[in-house]
This record gives C-alpha cells, structure tokens and sequence, in this order.
C-alpha cells in the first residue's frame, strides 16, 4: 500500500530547489509534511530503504536516494538486500 | 483519408542519457546503428504527424490523478523537465491539437475514455529515443501517456485495442494527413525493485518472437504469464502493444536488440513494415 505523504514528498523533491533545499535543511522540509506517519519520517531520517520499500513507487524510491545524493551502488546494496529479506521470510514462513 | 506510414518502437534507458559511456565502445556503436536505421526509417515515412506511445515517469501525474491513458491535445508541449536533459534541443515541442481532438472524439466514439492534456511536459521516456535518432526539428507530436507505472495498470488486451483505436481513429480522419507512431520503453528492466540491474533476455527474445508471429492470442497469454516477473520496466512492453495493434501485428521486424546490464535495460528497437516488405 502506497504511503501518500511519503509519495508526495519524493514528488515534489523532484524539483531541483526542492532537493537542494532538502540536502541543506531535511528537518524543515520535513515539517512542511505534517501528515507524514512517525515511523515512516523516521525510516526517512534513517535512509532505511527496507522500510521505504513498498509504501511508494519503486520509480519515485530510487529517484529519491538519487536526489539526496546516495550513489547507485548504495542504493543497489540496500535495495537487492529488501529481495533476500523478502526471499528469507518466504521460506521461514 | 489520413494514412499510417510507420509504427516503431525504441527502448528510451535514462543511462542512454545520463551514463552513455558507461557500456563499452562496440555495444555503444551497436545502439547508435540501431538508431541511425530507426532514424532512416521514420524519415522515409515523412509523418505530418508523430503519435508517441510512453509512460509518464511521475512528470505529469501523481497519486492525486493518475490516468490509464491520457492524449495530449495540446498546440504544444513543454520539453523534458529532468535537468540532465536539459542539453536537448526540444525545449518547446510542436502538438498537433487537430487530430489529437480527433483521436479522443473517435476514442469517445468507440467505448474508450482517455483523459485529456492540453499541455503535457514530456520526459525523457518520449524524446530519448528521438533524440538518439537525431530528429530535430521534430513532426508534431501527439503524446499518449500510457500508465505503465503506477499498477493497476490498463489490461494488456486492452492497450492492444488502443493500438486498433488508433488505427480507426487515423482512417477516419478526412484529411490528407501522414501519421507515425513510435512506441518506447521496454523490454526487461526493473527500476527500484530488488531484481533492480536484472534483465531477462531469454523473456526479451520470446517476446520479439510472439510479435514477429503476430497471434494476437498467444501474445497476449505469453505476456499474462511472463510480463511481471520481467521486472516492473516491463511494464511499458504495454505501449509496444498500442503500436502493434495499430499495425494490425504485420510483418514485426525487430530492427536491434542490445542487452545493456549498465543502463539496467534490455534495449530493444522495432519496426512493423506496413507495406509488407
């Protein structure tokens, strides 16, 4: 199930100034969100990708990590780890 | 009566964009032959009109209002929003508002309800693969954004009776007009996902086969059964469907197929020969 304000505010950092202003200030960004549920602000304040995953568009995921600066490699270490994770909870039942 | 002069289809990969020198000279030689006969192929047809069939990749539209399909009727549109496109030379592309009206009048006509766009930014899923090609200036062109991104996607079946909608929609026409179609995207790919790198070649091959064979049926059930598990850029295999359909399936020649594990894509680039070369 998608999260709405978490989708939302990857939309909108897609806007240079708004990514660049997210880079310097990610707190007050944050609060402009005030409907963004706790543990989903705090998996964003953790950069926590298993999390993240699933609540929004897969797209909008690694576009997000992209515009705050992770490189490719960061984000494909930690998103190929959420398929073993998954993989793993299938075969512990 | 206007006339369909060309249906093709081409990979649009950001990283075509974006990290082009990050695949090795000889595939990067490939990929710009494959290009240059696309390019070669859509010039020869001297469309009028350009009909592009590709995703919006979150541009446009958002969980507040996110169509299955949506044309753009606009006089023109606005060029690719994405800051490392920015060096491409459509800043401000050419609609064609005439038959984009007449292709939604036709599509209301036969059960079909597109939403409407009078001015759609087009990202880089409808100029890289014309950029690539070196079109510039471009036709003018008449976006149909297909969701391929954000599920529930439209039905397979039904983006292949887009592609016979359009077809009517172009016989219909009264005018004297030229009309191209270029579907992008595809074919395995997955973005954001754990498989995110993987491409399916054996699912790409079989895939080029069941078009060239053109049994709409079996197409149809190869794609139920194998799209989803070819990653979610797989997806956008629904725009080829529109361009096929609207070929009426005949004679697919699939032009270039470049598996490019760098640009995370299995790159794939088509033409339907209408004349039955």
């Amino acid at each position: 199930m998608r999260d709405y304000w978490l989708s939302k505010l990857f939309f909108d950092l897609q806007t240079p100034a708004a990514a660049a202003e997210y880079r310097e200030n990610r707190d007050r960004v944050l609060d402009r969100y005030p409907l963004l549920k706790p543990e989903v602000r705090s998996a964003v304040v953790r950069e926590d990708v298993a999390a993240l995953t699933g609540r929004v568009n897969p797209y909008l995921l690694r576009f997000y990590f992209f515009a705050i600066g992770k490189s490719e490699d960061w984000f494909l270490e930690r998103i190929r780890k959420t398929g073993s994770a998954a993989q793993d909870g299938v075969a512990r039942g | 009566m206007a006339s369909l002069v060309g249906v093709f289809a081409s990979s649009h990969a950001p990283l075509m964009a974006r990290a082009w020198e990050s695949v090795d000279a000889l595939r990067r030689d490939q990929v710009t032959a494959t290009f240059t006969e696309l390019a070669a192929r859509l010039r020869a047809a001297r469309p009028d009109v350009l009909v592009v069939v590709s995703p919006d990749h979150w541009v446009n539209f958002f969980l507040d209002n996110l169509p299955s399909v949506c044309i753009g009727v606009g006089e023109t549109h606005q060029g690719p929003p994405e800051p490392w496109l920015r060096h491409l030379p459509y800043t401000s592309i050419a609609g064609h508002p005439e038959f984009a009206l007449h292709l939604a009048r036709s599509a209301l006509e036969e059960g079909f309800e597109p939403s409407l766009s009078h001015h759609l930014e087009l990202d880089h899923g409808f100029v890289i693969p014309l950029w690539k090609m070196g079109i510039d200036p471009l036709p003018p062109l008449v976006p149909i954004v297909v969701n391929t991104i954000e599920p529930p996607l439209p039905s397979l079946g039904r983006c292949l009776a887009w592609g016979d909608l359009v077809r009517t929609a172009i016989e219909r026409h009264p005018g004297d007009l030229r009309v191209a179609i270029l579907a992008t995207g595809g074919v395995s790919h997955s973005i954001g996902e754990p498989d995110m790198g993987r491409i399916d070649e054996a699912f790409d091959r079989e895939c080029f086969e069941h078009l060239r064979a053109s049994d709409r049926e079996r197409l149809l059930a190869f794609l139920e059964q194998r799209l989803e598990a070819a990653g979610n850029g797989a997806a956008e295999m629904r725009n080829w469907l529109v361009a096929h359909g609207a070929a009426q399936g005949k004679e697919f020649e699939l032009i270039g197929y470049h598996p490019c594990r760098e640009w995370y894509v299995g790159c794939g680039f088509a033409a339907w020969n209408l004349d039955g070369r």
